[in-house]
């Protein structure tokens, strides 16, 4: 989907012209530099320290690492949860508690609550199905899960009124919301989150997630993980793990164009995805009790 | 002993590898498959076999569904015990919206172009009759809609005389009824003392009739199917039989057409013939080389 010249321009002038660009939390910043190293230099001691100043952040990493969706064993402290969890689970909670906080609080469009259990979903989906297809790092594709609808952010904090409207055809018709915000802006959240994306500076695979997580075959970098997001999105929101409505329409994984792309993985030659499709509903109910835990905490 | 108590947010205990292999176990066996947030009521069902059986353990339990010599017949035990109180009218919402709002509309738009404007619906597997009863309600409703000219043959099969007998007195108790609104039960039901009768309106057009779905020669007859329902009956199959009766599937349908399956029941490792879609909160199957209908972009 291409953004017209004269809505990128509006966008790009919003974003510039508007004080509150929703800013990477700062905690986050130095962690996700940190996150680039290789994994075998990373020291779980000094993500802790990071994590821990933040204390409203710190408390809800706890929530979360005391949730069924990512341990088991209940733990009283960051440094209970690093060793309880290991580090790789804990960045995962961390980075979804942290970009949590983002979204304005205002509910006339979209509720910041559904909107968290759609990334939530779509980041346990990514996970789970990396894992299952070995296709990419699983913490990778968690963030990316995590990520991939930032867009929504910037059109909810830098056009709010064009951006409900957009939500309401949206909902009112049951088509994808890409397609409704296409119609009525001009552009769709994949342009406007890449902008954030880019000026965030995230790494080029997640900006493509960020860019082209509704058009996997315009991704470069890494095309499989953009079109593992693509489809653990759909899932999503085909399921109970949607937008706050449900599309009403017809998928057929098997002719999606994310699907060719990852077709040279062996692993998914004779992939269940019925499984995956019943898995999807065990992460609901705790997705949904989690989120609304977290925005009460 | 701490004096302070800490307040802690309940907490799902992390399920039972035993109970975890049992749901593989049927999920590998009969297709059906308990999500994690289900397996306390698998727990449940299997409580009540090993309460039968005087098993102590889960452990126990699994080895009578593996080892024992009595574990084909358990694991038929179980699978009642499973599909037990599943048959009730509109039992699974979300598949039949998705019949409602997509597939038929789907199917509407590509015969549209035949001269014949018919539609045949099966219910493979009718047991006591609320499955077919509810697709007639929903063609009723939609018959100055989208069903509009459209002549409907809804059939109805199962093996068992006593459940068709049920079906075609069409006479249910609360239980079965439990998911119709008052306005619903108005509309389509008799009171007949604590229980309700559907009426001749919603009891006409269906066709009961007793069939084998392993009767290979009179399955090779049930032809031109635009939607077959088989919901909870496959399970009881083994694999060998699921085949031919998902191959008998495949060729009874037309093209274009679907197949609905139980909640929670997959036809992974049993068919590559047909292919898994999504629809809003259900899935369906369709046959594998078709195209879909207006090709639309995802």
């Amino acid at each position: 989907m291409t953004t017209t010249s004269v809505s990128k321009e509006l966008l790009l002038q919003r974003l510039d012209g508007l004080r509150q660009i929703p800013t990477i939390p700062a905690v986050l910043a130095p962690l996700l530099r940190y996150l680039q190293q290789p994994v075998e230099q990373l020291d779980v001691q000094k993500v802790t320290d990071l994590l821990a100043q933040d204390k409203s952040l710190a408390a809800q990493c706890l929530q979360m690492a005391n949730s069924p969706l990512f341990g088991r064993q209940r733990v009283d402290s960051l440094r209970g949860a690093v060793v309880s969890l290991g580090f790789r689970h804990l960045s995962d909670i961390a980075m979804s508690c942290g970009v949590m906080n983002m979204l304005p609080g205002d509910k006339a469009s979209l509720d910041p609550v559904v909107f968290w259990e759609h990334s939530l979903g779509c980041a346990l989906v990514c996970r789970t199905l990396a894992r299952k297809i070995n296709l990419s790092d699983p913490t990778k594709a968690y963030l990316a899960g995590l990520l991939h609808d930032l867009g929504i952010i910037v059109n909810l904090w830098v056009l709010p009124e064009e951006f409900r409207k957009a939500y309401e055809i949206a909902k009112a018709e049951g088509v994808p919301l890409h397609e409704a915000e296409q119609r009525s802006l001009g552009f769709t959240h994949c342009d406007s989150g890449r902008l954030l994306a880019e000026n965030w500076g995230l790494a080029p695979d997640l900006i493509e997630v960020v860019a082209f997580h509704h058009s996997p075959e315009k991704s470069s970098h890494d095309t499989a993980l953009v079109a593992l997001v693509h489809i653990a999105d759909l899932l999503c929101r085909m399921s109970g793990l949607n937008h706050g409505y449900i599309e009403q329409r017809q998928v057929n994984l098997f002719e999606d164009t994310s699907f060719g792309l990852l077709a040279q993985n062996s692993a998914l030659k004779d992939f269940d995805w019925a499984r995956l499709t019943f898995e999807l509903d065990s992460y609901m109910d705790e997705v949904h009790s989690l989120v609304r835990a977290i925005y009460r905490a | 002993m701490h004096r302070r108590c800490k307040r802690r947010r309940p907490q799902r205990a992390p399920p039972e590898p035993d109970l975890v292999r049992i749901r593989d176990l049927v999920y590998q066996v009969a297709g059906i498959f308990h999500p994690d947030n289900k397996l306390r009521l698998l727990q449940d069902r299997c409580g009540r076999r090993m309460r039968e059986l005087k098993v102590q353990s889960l452990r126990e339990y699994l080895e009578c569904l593996t080892i024992r010599p009595i574990r084909q017949s358990e694991l038929i035990a179980l699978l009642n015990e499973i599909t037990i109180g599943e048959t009730c009218f509109f039992r699974n919402q979300p598949q039949l919206d998705a019949l409602r709002r997509i597939v038929l509309p789907n199917i509407l738009q590509i015969k549209s172009k035949l001269p014949l404007r018919r539609l045949r619906i099966w219910s493979a597997g009718c047991s006591t009759g609320e499955e077919p009863y509810t697709l007639r309600m929903l063609q009723i409703e939609e018959a100055g809609g989208t069903l509009k000219d459209w002549v409907v043959e809804i059939l109805a099969t199962d093996l068992n005389e006593r459940s068709l007998a049920h079906a075609k007195a069409a006479v249910y108790g609360n239980y079965s009824t439990r998911n119709l609104t008052t306005a619903w039960r108005q509309k389509y039901f008799i009171p007949q003392g604590d229980q309700f009768q559907v009426n001749p309106l919603a009891r006409s057009n269906i066709s009961f009739s007793r069939l084998n779905l392993s009767d290979d020669t009179r399955m090779t007859f049930m032809k031109g199917m635009d939607v077959i329902f088989c919901c909870n009956v496959l399970i009881y199959f083994d694999l060998a039989s699921k085949r031919r009766v998902i191959q008998h599937f495949f060729n009874n349908l037309l093209p274009h057409g679907y197949l609905f399956l139980g909640h929670s029941e997959s036809l992974y490792g049993v068919s590559e013939d047909f292919r898994l879609v999504h629809l809003p909160g259900a899935t369906a199957y369709v046959k594998g080389e078709r195209a879909l209908p207006g090709g639309k972009s995802i």
